[in-house]
């Protein structure tokens, strides 16, 4: 920490200021990801594992269609795949939002409701999607309806948490201070209970995102016969290790997508008038930052009542 | 504070506070009741579901609490355990280590923006490409699920680590250092003690997800622990296997995260009110 401050205040000029940068930093990342690939090409005893170029080669003519693999009859090709994927993932998240939003508002006005549920929405919140995919696979067969089932059964627990910390964190005295100044109903839910609702109902759309996600490729392996964690499941039982870490770096295009281009300009965006939250949590992207604020905040509200958070909430948050 | 008030009026104090903690004891005793009425609630419409269903698609809570023993008797269960922790242990032991690393350089600018994408990427990932990567290339061998284990946790307690030193006091640091307190003492007496309730929060979070991933790696590529196990039952139709292993492990963590983890947190804490409570 002193050395980084020493460094920025006596501010080098040139090169020496240029190679400082932290977002040299940033472009120097992949490269010796790269070295490290490169290390252990020349290092491991295998004939499988691919060079760089092999996966890039592998990725282009997945992304050109060119590369003449047909996975199966009903879904050819990358795009295929990535859009069966994509529309069980929309369909089972908008269903753990409805479902998700319901339940958490109910914890949140009640008590009592709280009390009934909690335990059991703990309990699969730290339930691995292996388990379910596992199930599904078995109960349901090859259908859309075991990956939708699994979004819901990974998403809806994270909708549920936040939303019912939303609720408890609504600004009461303010509530109480428009009702004594005779502010209509509809006026205080717009203006008061709304805004104070939206962070955390942001937070439930992006792990219910993240989270059905995760647990979408971990079914769609076990109880499916199509979509993208279908796919990076065929490369693996071909012993093609070129065509998993291709299909990886899809993943993680993929996922860093949705985080730049559609949440954090929607995180800005929804919390303009909100600088504290826009610059602590959300806007840096910190996913991880922002589960363990609300986690930490959970804690803070349950410790009051003398019921102990299950903190096995791990993401979660994860499959 | 409290003697104060105490000096003042101690029996309108008494009084209050009874009222008080009888208000109190009536709400607790209230949830509960709610609770306990979650748990037959959930408990009696799983049975009746399996009924309905049938018990070998979907076994109740009643076919589950017989399996458990017979897993005990079959005497696979505790060296199952035995294999799946052992290999959170050593994959989540190095995640656990590589994060403080990372969250400790995360605070100079440059390693920050070094790693910034390594941790994005780990925290939106599924665990899922990392398993499947490692295995394809190391198969059987522990890099595998060494390398699985530790690129799905370690963002987690970086993440943790760097808030915790974001949220060091400065000014205690800062008078430590006017006062001469030399660096060890510092370190052991300041930063160490605040960063403790974060690292904490590091450890049970990056447990609960390591053992899914854990889980996950031994399904593709081990002779043993519970993800095995697991896999095993599903392909021998057996689903009250498959549950009772997934619930068995579940209430293993819980009894860890409540007695072990919670319990230490709070002798760690007795010092500090607002995080021990």
């Amino acid at each position: 920490m002193a050395t980084a401050v020493a460094t920025g205040s006596r501010s080098p000029r040139g090169f020496p200021r240029i190679l400082r940068s932290p977002t040299t930093a940033r472009v120097l990342f992949p490269f010796v990801v790269l070295g490290v690939w490169y290390l252990i090409y020349y290092t491991i005893d295998s004939r499988i594992f691919p060079t760089p170029q092999q996966v890039a080669v592998f990725m282009w003519e997945e992304i050109t269609l060119s590369s003449g693999v047909r996975y199966s009859s009903v879904a050819e090709n990358l795009y295929v795949q990535f859009g069966i994927s994509l529309m069980r993932l929309t369909i089972g998240f908008f269903i753990a939002l409805i479902v998700g939003t319901i339940i958490g508002l109910a914890m949140g006005i009640s008590k009592k409701v709280d009390a009934f549920f909690h335990d059991w929405v703990m309990g699969l919140l730290a339930m691995p999607a292996l388990v379910y995919a596992l199930f599904l696979g078995l109960a349901l067969g090859f259908t859309n309806l075991g990956p939708i089932v699994a979004v819901v059964l990974a998403g809806a627990p994270f909708v549920i948490i936040n939303i019912r910390e939303g609720v408890r964190n609504t600004p009461k005295e303010l509530i109480d201070m428009a009702q004594s100044f005779e502010v209509p109903q509809n006026k205080i839910t717009r203006h008061v209970l709304l805004p104070s609702l939206l962070p955390f109902f942001f937070a439930a759309v992006r792990y219910a995102y993240a989270v059905g996600w995760k647990g979408l490729v971990i079914t769609e392996v076990f109880a499916s016969d199509r979509g993208m964690g279908w796919t990076i499941k065929f490369w693996y039982d071909a012993h093609r290790a070129h065509g998993v870490i291709g299909y990886a770096i899809f993943f993680i295009i993929f996922a860093l997508a949705l985080e730049k281009l559609v949440f954090d300009p929607l995180a800005d965006r929804a919390f303009k008038w909100r600088p504290k939250i826009d610059a602590v949590e959300m806007a840096e992207g910190d996913f991880g930052a922002v589960r363990s604020e609300a986690f930490l905040l959970a804690e803070n509200q349950e410790v009051g009542e003398g019921v102990p958070m299950t903190s096995m909430e791990g993401d979660s948050r994860d499959g | 504070m409290a003697t104060t008030v105490e000096d003042r009026a101690p029996e309108a104090r008494s009084a209050e506070e009874e009222r008080l903690l009888a208000l109190r004891r009536r709400e607790t005793q209230q949830r509960w009741i709610w609770r306990i009425a979650g748990y037959v609630f959930f408990l009696i419409a799983w049975e009746i579901a399996s009924r309905i269903i049938g018990e070998n698609l979907l076994p109740g809570p009643i076919r589950i609490a017989e399996t458990i023993p017979q897993l005990i008797e079959s005497g696979r269960f505790f060296s199952s355990f035995a294999a799946t922790l052992t290999r959170i242990g050593i994959g989540f032991g190095l995640a656990f280590l590589l994060g403080i690393v990372i969250g400790v350089l995360t605070q100079s600018p440059w390693w920050n923006g070094f790693f910034k994408d390594a941790v994005t990427i780990s925290l939106v990932s599924p665990s899922l490409i990392w398993a499947l990567t490692g295995l394809v290339i190391w198969g059987f061998e522990p890099q595998g699920w060494i390398f699985a284990i530790v690129l799905t946790t370690f963002a987690l307690v970086t993440v943790n680590v760097a808030e915790g030193i974001r949220a060091l006091p400065k000014d205690l640091i800062d008078m430590s250092r006017a006062f001469g307190v030399n660096n060890w003492r510092r370190q052991r007496e300041i930063v160490v003690p605040f960063l403790a309730p974060f690292i904490f929060t590091a450890l049970r979070f990056g447990f609960s997800v390591g053992w899914k991933v854990t889980v996950l790696t031994e399904v593709f590529s081990s002779n043993e622990g519970i993800g095995f196990e697991m896999r095993v039952a599903q392909q021998l139709f057996r689903m009250d296997e498959l549950l009772a292993w997934a619930i068995s492990f579940f209430i293993f963590a819980l009894i860890l995260e409540k007695l072990v983890l919670q319990r230490s947190e709070r002798r760690f804490f007795r010092w500090r009110q607002e995080v021990a409570s």
